[in-house]
């Protein structure tokens, strides 16, 4: 009996420590997290009453389309342009064909929280989210200079991100060039629309793979300014067919495939093919010369 | 932990496969070693032709262990890797002598794919297994050239993205961010990579557990193996 009244006790005051959990505690930590991801995953591309960089400002994105839409198109953007929807194709066209790209670990719920953070920052005079600030002042020369430096990883990053020319090659970089993992940067200025958008861009890159690699090592706005500024210098060339660098890359492994190979047959010059042939031969010129 | 959506597939290829992979590794070999003993090893068979044998053997295995090497200094160092990468020429050695390696690993292959075919005692000890085996380098060994020519420089990115996502993996933890937006070619070398690991433990790769050491240095010596092929005595 006493074990019954002490379960039900326990039971009780459980439900009320949910209840006051989920009530109080629960909407808070989504909403920090909101507040977190949207810091990391969409300033690079959105303001909140900022205007629009590579995508659109989300300042009243709710009264723009339906929440529900909006749940599905957070969650799998090409899934749902891909469907042919006309809303987020024609987002497509204005973002200069630029997709959304999805973000591993996106759930309906983190979604609906990200939309609650924007219904409120778009209620607001002043949102946190109006745009990153990005110094004005003309590019010299030194930057284009430095711009280079970091890029190639002459001079490191700040933070300790991977240089540029691990996956990115620009035109004229010389020797093999840059990686081919990810797209040419000659002209990347152009493509996403100018130094503000760039700029921006570069200290919260939101694409997958760049956002894994700078999340935690930020590129510091110090070091933005130069590689920006190399970039609109690489905007005068023309984007760099990478054929010939590949071309020389391969020649030159063939070329030392070989030189090993020889080299194999130098250093095992005693191989077995001299035991028993070798003992052959000696045989059959012994008997020539009798 | 597996969620649907656009990342499906992505978690079974880079969570499920390699611990499913893993585990097999350890557990086969381990039931192997204890009750076939004596099948653990290369089974060679310089023994019924070593000509040939010779330019198949040594290039492979100087080509697959330094691009092993490479692949494992990258994960247990990759700051080093990096800090020495940050002079493009020094770049372009390391690429140029990883990409070399990945040749002669080539070489060797072809070879030895063509003496298993050409040289009627050779083929006839070469089981399923073995073509399997086969099959799966070729795979392999294509894909990582291919990505070594066209979605350079992976020396950098390896340490920068396939390095965290493998110790994701060694933590439990795992994180497939680092490789869910990768060319489709890096995905198929990696997958495959998981691949040959789950089978290695059922085929001759098990002779990598086993190795002796001095087989870099050592003179040539012939190894001969018996089991009961029959069927060879005939050729």
């Amino acid at each position: 009996m006493s074990a019954s009244i002490y379960s039900r006790s326990l039971q009780f005051w459980m439900t009320v420590t949910v209840a006051i959990l989920s009530g109080i505690l629960v909407p808070d930590v989504l909403s920090q997290e909101a507040v977190d991801f949207f810091r990391q995953n969409c300033i690079s591309c959105h303001t909140i009453g900022g205007g629009r960089l590579t995508g659109p400002d989300l300042k009243d994105v709710s009264k723009r389309a339906e929440r529900e839409w909006l749940t599905k198109f957070i969650i799998d953007p090409r899934g749902v342009v891909e469907s042919g929807d006309r809303y987020a194709n024609q987002l497509k066209e204005e973002a200069r064909g630029v997709v959304m790209p999805p973000f591993p670990g996106m759930t309906p719920q983190r979604a609906q929280a990200l939309l609650d953070l924007i219904d409120a920052e778009s209620k607001l005079e002043k949102s946190q989210f109006q745009g990153v600030k990005i110094s004005e002042r003309p590019f010299t020369a030194e930057d284009v200079i430095l711009g280079k430096k970091i890029f190639t990883g002459a001079v490191s990053l700040k933070n300790g991100g991977t240089s540029c020319i691990a996956c990115h090659s620009v035109q004229g970089l010389g020797g093999f060039g840059g990686g081919g993992l990810a797209p040419d940067l000659t002209t990347v200025m152009e493509r996403y629309g100018g130094r503000k958008t760039l700029s921006t861009w570069l200290t919260a890159p939101a694409t997958p793979t760049m956002q894994s690699l700078f999340k935690e090592h930020p590129i510091d706005a110090e070091e933005v300014l130069p590689l920006v500024a190399y970039f609109q210098n690489t905007l005068q060339r023309n984007p760099e067919d990478p054929s010939t660098a590949r071309l020389n890359f391969v020649l030159v492994g063939l070329g030392g495939t070989l030189l090993m190979l020889a080299m194999f047959d130098i250093i095992w010059n005693k191989r077995l093919k001299t035991v028993r042939r070798a003992l052959v031969r000696e045989k059959r010129m012994e008997a020539v010369h009798e | 932990m597996i969620s649907t959506g656009p990342f499906f597939l992505d978690q079974i290829f880079f969570i499920v496969f390699p611990y499913v992979a893993v585990i097999i590794f350890l557990l086969v070999s381990i039931r192997r070693y204890r009750t076939e003993a004596f099948t653990f090893s290369s089974l060679s068979s310089q023994f019924l032709e070593n000509q040939h044998h010779f330019w198949g053997l040594v290039p492979f295995h100087f080509g697959i262990i330094t691009v092993l090497a490479g692949h494992l200094i990258a994960f247990l160092i990759p700051r080093e890797v990096l800090a020495w990468n940050s002079h493009p020429l020094r770049l372009y050695i390391l690429e140029g002598s990883a990409f070399v390696a990945a040749l002669l690993t080539m070489v060797g292959l072809v070879s030895i794919i063509t003496r298993r075919l050409t040289d009627p005692k050779v083929k006839k000890v070469t089981s399923w297994a073995d073509w399997i085996v086969f099959a799966s380098f070729v795979i392999q060994i294509l894909s990582g050239l291919y990505v070594a020519v066209f979605h350079s420089w992976g020396s950098s990115w390896f340490a920068s993205l396939a390095t965290p996502y493998l110790w994701s993996l060694v933590t439990l933890n795992p994180d497939i961010k680092f490789v869910t937006a990768m060319p489709w070619m890096v995905k198929l070398h990696i997958v495959s990579a998981w691949l040959m690991i789950a089978f290695a433990p059922f085929t001759r790769l098990v002779h990598i557990l086993v190795v002796p050491n001095p087989y870099l240095w050592r003179k040539p010596q012939v190894v001969r193996w018996y089991a009961a092929w029959k069927s060879l005595r005939k050729v």
